[in-house]
């Protein structure tokens, strides 16, 4: 018990004290995980609106791929990932193989089928009338696509939450096409598994009371939310 | 301007649920739409506003020498009238600011004038079903729109409410606007209308 009360006081003295490399590393984790969800967002959400408000043949396989891609292990992405990216696969060529592109290409692939479920729950959950009443208000395609986006905000925030929960706290597809290399790929969450590999702890226990912290504070913001918003409330 | 409907038949699937040859509507002109349950007037109105496509027919917007064409000529209000997640304010600017327009009088006048100036700041889904559909008036009155097609706004409304909702329909036909007023049942509101249309066994019959 002393031992684990000495590792987090020393671990919260190292994060107090702007240890460059640990923060280094959670900027790597932010600043990979943010280009990801960026560059997913918008695609995601207009697939999620495509597929709430149209009817084409294939939607419901499309919807079925999209949520049997939820529960596929970050490794088994990270694995893919490497294959198509390494020196014999088909993307070799571009050499992205323990990148950070590799990283973000790799979370974008975990987050996009969150981001497009969560999305399209919403914008199902979404009142029908919202639409209709914009558009006879004088609102053209584009302006009542924004007013529904805007109606469903919170629940679009919860995605966006969610998702970015996601991918910061996933080990297996970052190790994987990242190869954990320090001041360039090492993140968070494979730089933990390294430290406590070597029975570092200190590091480890720093990083992971600045996963928790973020987790608390996103969860609280939820929470928030929630209670401000009927529409995710009507998701919920 | 006037609604000129031609042709104009809905199906769904091999069940037709009306077919009008020929009706219009003009502004300044009030129509009581009568009609059982289920006869099609929403979707006759959502065809008339231009919110649904009918299987045939076209329903055509022409406007006089001099009028403006725009979008928000005719407007549509729902039976449950939708609330946009802001306040009452922000709801009446909503139809301007689409068009660019910033105009805090002709807002406070509509809010005045639909008696919600008092509960402008409110979030607007705490609103009761009267001042809802006051606040919808309020939001199209801003726009001037030609025509007013109104989905049985007296549904569950009390005396009080119909009578004003009443008033503002008159005053909406003193400013030069149409409205075609659904119901089901002849009530107080339909009594001043000019004219009657009757859906049922899926023809318009125009009294």
């Amino acid at each position: 018990m002393t031992d684990i009360w000495h590792t987090l006081m020393q671990a919260l003295a190292q994060l107090a004290s702007g240890d460059s490399q640990l923060w280094g590393i959670v900027g790597v984790s932010f600043s990979v995980s943010l280009s990801a969800l960026l560059i997913a967002l918008l695609p995601a959400l207009s697939l999620g609106f495509i597929l709430a408000y149209y009817r084409f043949p294939g939607r419901w396989v499309a919807i079925s791929l999209l949520n049997s891609l939820l529960a596929v292990p970050t490794v088994v992405v990270g694995l893919v990932l490497y294959m198509l990216l390494s020196r014999a696969g088909p993307l070799g060529d571009y050499h992205l193989l323990f990148t950070q592109p590799a990283m973000v290409i790799g979370q974008i692939l975990l987050c996009f089928p969150l981001l497009v479920s969560m999305s399209l729950s919403a914008f199902q959950a979404a009142d029908h009338r919202v639409l209709e009443t914009a558009r006879t208000l004088g609102a053209n395609r584009w302006q009542a696509f924004t007013t529904l986006l805007f109606e469903v905000r919170f629940a679009l925030m919860a995605a966006v939450v969610t998702a970015f929960g996601r991918i910061i706290a996933e080990v297996g597809c970052a190790m994987m096409v990242g190869g954990n290399i320090l001041h360039y790929t090492r993140n968070i969450t494979t730089a933990i598994a390294l430290e406590t590999g070597k029975g570092e702890f200190v590091q480890g226990v720093a990083l992971g009371i600045v996963l928790l912290s973020m987790a608390l504070f996103m969860n609280v913001t939820l929470g928030w939310m929630q209670s401000n918003s009927r529409v995710l409330r009507q998701v919920s | 301007m006037r609604l000129q409907l031609t042709n104009v038949s809905q199906k769904y699937g091999a069940e037709r649920l009306f077919s009008i040859p020929s009706a219009t509507l003009h502004s300044g002109q009030a129509v009581h739409l009568h009609g059982a349950n289920g006869a099609g007037k929403s979707t006759l109105m959502k065809i008339m506003a231009g919110l649904q496509t009918p299987t045939t027919g076209k329903v055509d917007r022409l406007f006089e020498m001099g009028e403006k064409t725009n979008r928000q000529a005719v407007i549509y209000l729902h039976q449950q009238t939708y609330l946009f997640d802001t306040d009452v304010r922000a709801n009446v600017e909503y139809g301007l600011k689409l068009r660019g327009e910033k105009n805090p009088r002709k807002v406070d006048e509509a809010l005045t004038w639909a008696r919600l100036d008092h509960i402008q700041d409110r979030a607007a889904y705490h609103l009761s079903g009267g001042e809802r559909q006051r606040l919808a008036l309020a939001r199209a009155l801003v726009l001037n729109p030609q025509i007013i097609l109104l989905d049985e706004p007296s549904s569950n409304l009390d005396a009080a409410s119909i009578e004003r909702i009443q008033e503002m329909l008159a005053d909406l036909k003193n400013r030069g606007a149409g409205y075609l007023l659904a119901c089901h049942q002849k009530n107080l509101m339909g009594q001043y209308c000019d004219q009657n249309w009757y859906l049922s066994e899926s023809q318009l019959v125009v009294d």
